[in-house]
């Protein structure tokens, strides 16, 4: 039975690893800002920025990629200067999530690209519905298929009749 | 027999299919969730085709088990075979279940519902339906060789289901895609491919395991059972001599 435990031990081990790396990733390339928290923290590196486009400030070539508008978000607004790949999704009153630099000299958000709203609650709910139960009906198992030996070996029920 | 020097030679390699599952699941879990791109369209609950496809397609495998090993043993009426089709029934019901629960999980954000009455999705209830029944025949009958047989019949008959399951995404308009997979190729990018195989190797690995694990369990429960049946019956007789 040592030795399940072990194993299990190891396996949790890697688990817990593997879903601070997952956790870390998010950190790092999914999780997004909005206006007020990004003039607060003034950040230097490209951010994701998520917002409601006002309507009514919505100006430029759009569709070929270089618009200007407001974003707002928890009562605060920031100019925005999108200038990227022709957009599908940008029209006024649209929520999104706009990846780029802030410039605090003329207080623009300079964005290069519009990313995907992440959903990333269903995946990891989906990954712990689908693998949790595994692991614990394995776990069940063998530690059941380990006391049965046990209790079969104890008992001296397995003997030549 | 054949079959039990199959599944002998297979068992002796138990420690091989969890370690090799180990590792599959673990890396496909690694490209899956960190390293590969979200999708142009799905954004990032494409991720969650890379657990739910392999629970689906380990479900079906342990179907078709299910049901090679029944008619097996109604022709061989094989002890050993039937312990192994009783082992991957429950596991067929579990890997159904929990890939119904993350396909209604991915169809939310995706379909806006959690829930449609989708021939695929339908059919593939029926098939959870048919495992639940097969494990409540072999708890509610007590003679043992009838609780075998009925269920095996039971299986066989339910294998109707695959092919429609199968086919339904042609034979019907449905919301669910189509297959993937076809002899006309294979309709995804490699970054998507890469991790749905590792997971879906890894997962198929993983079945094997646990199916030998749950087939000792079944076997060694009744080896237990049938000796303390017999030691109490021993005793009952001696009883009865003094």
């Amino acid at each position: 039975m040592t030795s399940l435990y072990l194993r299990w031990g190891g396996l949790l081990i890697v688990a817990v690893g593997l879903s601070v790396l997952t956790y870390n990733h998010y950190q790092q390339h999914l999780s997004t800002v909005s206006p007020h928290q990004m003039k607060e923290q003034a950040p230097r590196q490209e951010i994701r920025l998520f917002g409601m486009v006002r309507g009514g400030t919505l100006e430029g070539k759009v569709k070929a990629g270089d618009a200007t508008f407001e974003l707002m978000g928890n009562d605060t607004s920031v100019t925005v200067h999108y200038q990227g790949p022709p957009p599908d999704n940008l029209r006024e009153l649209k929520t999104l999530i706009l990846i780029g630099k802030w410039n605090p000299s003329d207080n623009i958000f300079e964005a290069r690209d519009i990313g995907l709203i992440t959903n990333y609650g269903f995946v990891i709910g989906a990954y712990l519905i689908g693998l949790i139960p595994l692991a614990i009906f394995l776990f069940a198992m063998s530690r059941r298929v380990g006391l049965l030996y046990e209790e079969i070996k104890e008992s001296k029920l397995y003997q030549e009749e | 027999m054949i079959i039990h020097r199959v599944i002998r030679k297979v068992q002796r390699f138990q420690g091989w299919f969890g370690s090799g599952a180990a590792l599959c699941l673990i890396a496909g879990l690694y490209i899956g969730l960190v390293d590969s791109p979200p999708d142009y369209y799905q954004g990032e609950v494409v991720r969650i085709m890379y657990v739910h496809v392999p629970l689906a397609h380990t479900s079906l495998f342990a179907y078709i088990v299910l049901s090679v090993g029944s008619m097996w043993y109604l022709w061989k009426r094989d002890p050993i075979v039937d312990n192994m089709c009783h082992a991957v029934a429950a596991l067929g019901a579990i890997f159904t279940t929990l890939a119904l629960a993350t396909g209604m999980i991915w169809g939310k954000p995706t379909w806006n519902t959690w829930w449609t009455w989708d021939a695929r999705l339908t059919s593939y209830s029926v098939m959870l339906l048919i495992l639940i029944s097969y494990l409540m025949l072999r708890t509610f009958i007590d003679d043992h060789e009838k609780e075998a047989r009925y269920a095996a019949v039971l299986a066989i008959l339910g294998l109707v289901d695959l092919p429609i399951i199968h086919f339904s995404v042609e034979w019907w308009r449905t919301l669910h895609q189509p297959q993937s997979f076809s002899m006309r190729g294979v309709s995804m990018s490699s970054e998507i491919l890469i991790p749905l195989m590792c997971m879906s190797i890894g997962m198929s690995l993983l079945f094997s395991y646990m199916l030998m694990v749950r087939t000792q369990l079944l076997y060694l429960d009744r080896l237990l059972h049938a000796k303390k049946g017999r030691l109490l019956s021993q005793f009952h007789m001696s009883q009865s001599d003094s």
